[in-house]
């Protein structure tokens, strides 16, 4: 297997911007059914399930505040997850960064002895490209969820948060099997795939002593780590080797044991329209007897910090990563997720992705939104994601004006002209005479605008825009009150 | 790249930075919390009979096979589900009744059984810590009548044995009966399914692909 073939995709230090990496998507129509397919199916299950739990905006509103009360005392609670996680028997490790991370899991992996690792669906390995960087150091990765899989084989990218491999359909994955297992045979029937994984993983999951997770909750109040899943690969995982490495964002962390009875009722529903997902796995530290007898967990920090100290931003944190929001986005829908370019596509991922760059990176996703608010409504913590995008737009545009080279920019140049005239009525109404002659140059018989030159096309390129009327607001009223009756046409 | 030490300490020092004006210092923080509105439902209101029948219902609506005795029936109830299972070879976490332990099948007592003995099995029967009706879901906590985290995720075949009066009808019910917080706990809402493929729900990919439950009725019930 050659899973060391790097996809610069989504890396978004690399990718391209939103609006050009969209580009072959919409023109993938195949690609889009499959995306569309599947987020039609969860939306229609998360609905049901919803409606079902009559206190869901009471759930929402206190996985809000706990959200928030954690990350407000981030500090507090981090040193408690620590200490009583090293009390069980648990070894905590810090990483400022990806780089730090992923060296401290590869020098654990060499403590070990290991070449090989099995590893649970994690997006935060995939934020800090963890895979590509163990097998150029020699150590061979082995995805076990079923999406996971998929991707892995076909040296594919995950495309959705919770359900990684939803644009790939059951051909495609017929066909990534056959050749990557050898099974000549194997028929589309997802049974028959699944079963397929199933006898692929088994061997593996009894003799890789090693396998690495994330994590979906850490508690501080027990120094517990909590992984939700349905196929049962996570708690193999959890359950079968001898040395157990979890890597996990320095967000994700509960104040008390008790909080889970909110998120857990929250999260499946949201994610995958379940009342809760087959498997809820909880340990801490290391018990004698079950399971693996070395833990060690990686708090990763990469970026989180500084979102955190930004009082708007901060509530992009809150996210405990259930999807909700993409699997309601019309943008996404349409696109995808590899269209983002982040291992965190859609909404929460346009907030998420240019703050993990310290906004140098990824500019052109706070815009790739409607601001419809739709992701505001779903989300199970309330994170209110078009206000985020709206601060984040407001960054974008004040760093690009700043830029010498936007000077003359014509958007720019316009905008800055804009407010000229707009600060004096006369200005005002002289800038409408000419106006109205220049814009009469371009307006059709039929009343309408089908292109104009410049900056003003990127409008005209989408859509038509209707020619001034004859008359103006201000002459239609002066015109009024010179009439006695009041009455004007 | 820093020593892991420095970094601990500059990741902190981040964190109190970007939070100093929020944060609360520790003897204040039991108090905010406590603050957090809680509105949501707390206890169920249904009657103990349509709060079981709730249970059984979400438990087979994912698959889970689910039948009803009393205790005295239940030593030929969990035999009579072993005969019907078809399987010979049976794990029984260490504290398992020996009453549950039906003659004429084969039981290998877990007191530190190697994964390779365990894979050999065909099914295994535990006790429960509690049962959630409104999501159908089993706890365990791993006590010796519940088993040790890997007899319940080799074997195929689960049989899981959980008495009426564990059955709570919210999940915040169950946080409630916890007292001590447990150091593992693993919730089974239904077999192991996976969903990944055209999200068509297939039932076990790698956990026990057959749910069985055994809810034992009180007397007097």
């Amino acid at each position: 297997m050659s899973q060391g073939v790097y996809h610069p995709v989504l890396d978004p230090a690399k990718a391209r911007p939103f609006p050009e990496a969209v580009l072959p998507v919409l023109r993938n129509p195949q690609l889009r059914k499959n995306v569309a397919h599947a987020i039609d199916v969860i939306q229609a299950k998360r609905g049901k399930l919803v409606v079902e739990k009559t206190d869901w905006q009471a759930l929402r509103t206190a996985g809000a505040a706990i959200r928030t009360h954690a990350l407000e005392n981030l500090g507090a609670y981090l040193t408690q997850f620590e200490e009583r996680c090293t009390a069980a028997g648990g070894v905590v490790h810090w990483a400022a960064d990806a780089a730090e991370a992923r060296q401290i899991i590869l020098n654990l992996l060499r403590e070990e002895n290991a070449s090989e690792v099995i590893k649970i669906k994690t997006m935060t390995s995939a934020e800090i490209q963890l895979n590509p960087f163990l097998e150029a150091a020699g150590v061979r990765t082995y995805e076990t969820d079923l999406a996971e899989i998929i991707l892995q084989l076909g040296e594919d990218e995950p495309s959705h948060i919770v359900v990684p491999a939803l644009h790939v359909n059951r051909a495609q994955v017929r066909e990534i099997f056959a050749r990557r297992m050898g099974l000549k045979d194997l028929s589309d029937d997802p049974r028959e795939l699944t079963n397929a994984a199933r006898n692929y993983l088994r061997r593996k999951f009894l003799d890789i002593p090693t396998a690495i997770s994330g994590a979906n909750f850490l508690v501080a109040e027990t120094g517990s780590v909590v992984v939700v899943e349905s196929e049962g690969n996570g708690r193999m995982c959890l359950t079968l080797p001898r040395t157990m490495i979890t890597l996990a964002g320095i967000e994700k962390v509960l104040p008390r044991f008790q909080d889970l009875e909110v998120m857990l009722q929250v999260l499946a529903r949201s994610a995958t329209g379940e009342r809760m997902n087959p498997y809820t796995s909880i340990w801490t530290g290391v018990t004698p007897g079950d399971g693996p007898q070395k833990f060690h967990v990686v708090l990763l920090d990469n970026g989180r910090s500084s979102i955190l100290a930004k009082k708007t931003e901060r509530q992009t944190l809150k996210c405990i990563r259930c999807a909700a929001c993409m699997n309601a986005c019309p943008v996404y829908r349409q696109t995808g997720g590899h269209a983002y370019g982040s291992v965190y596509p859609g909404p929460i991922g346009a907030i998420l992705t240019p703050q993990l760059m310290q906004m140098h990176h990824a500019q052109t996703l706070p815009f790739a939104s409607s601001l419809c608010g739709a992701c505001y409504e779903v989300c199970p913590v309330k994170i209110n994601i078009p206000e985020v995008l709206l601060e984040l737009r407001s960054q974008v545009v004040n760093q690009e004006r700043r830029e010498a080279g936007r000077l003359f920019d014509p958007m720019y140049l316009g905008l800055r002209i804009a407010n000229l005239i707009f600060s004096r009525a006369w200005i005002f109404h002289t800038a409408q005479f000419f106006g109205r002659i220049g814009l009469g140059v371009f307006t059709r018989k039929d009343g309408w605008i089908h292109s104009l030159p410049s900056v003003g096309g990127k409008w005209t390129q989408t859509r038509d825009l209707r020619g001034l009327p004859k008359q103006t607001f201000h002459g239609w009223w002066a015109a009024r009150a010179a009439k006695p009756s009041g009455e004007a046409k | 790249m820093s020593a892991p030490s420095k970094s601990r300490e500059n990741i902190l020092e981040r964190v109190r930075a970007a939070t100093k004006t929020v944060a609360l210092p520790p003897a204040e923080l039991a108090a905010a919390f406590a603050s957090i509105p809680r509105d949501y439902i707390r206890r169920g209101g249904m009657t103990v009979t349509a709060c079981h029948e709730r249970f059984i219902e979400r438990l087979r609506e994912y698959d889970a096979e689910v039948v009803e005795t009393t205790e005295e029936e239940l030593p030929a109830t969990i035999a009579a589900q072993l005969a019907g299972s078809g399987k010979h070879t049976f794990v029984a976490p260490a504290g398992l009744p020996a009453a549950w332990q039906a003659e004429g099948f084969e039981w290998k007592l877990d007191g530190g059984l190697s994964a390779a003995e365990i894979e050999k099995a065909e099914g295994v029967v535990t006790a429960a810590f509690c049962g959630v009706a409104d999501s159908g879901t089993i706890v365990l906590h791993h006590s010796a009548t519940e088993g040790r985290r890997v007899i319940t995720l080799l074997p195929d075949w689960h049989l899981c044995v959980v008495y009426a009066s564990q059955v709570v009808e919210t999940l915040p019910e169950y946080f409630d009966r916890c007292g001590q917080t447990p150091g593992l706990a693993t919730y089974i809402s239904g077999p192991s399914a996976t969903a990944d493929i055209e999200m068509t729900r297939i039932k076990g990919v790698h956990g026990p692909r057959f749910l069985h439950v055994v809810l034992v009725r009180d007397s007097g019930q």
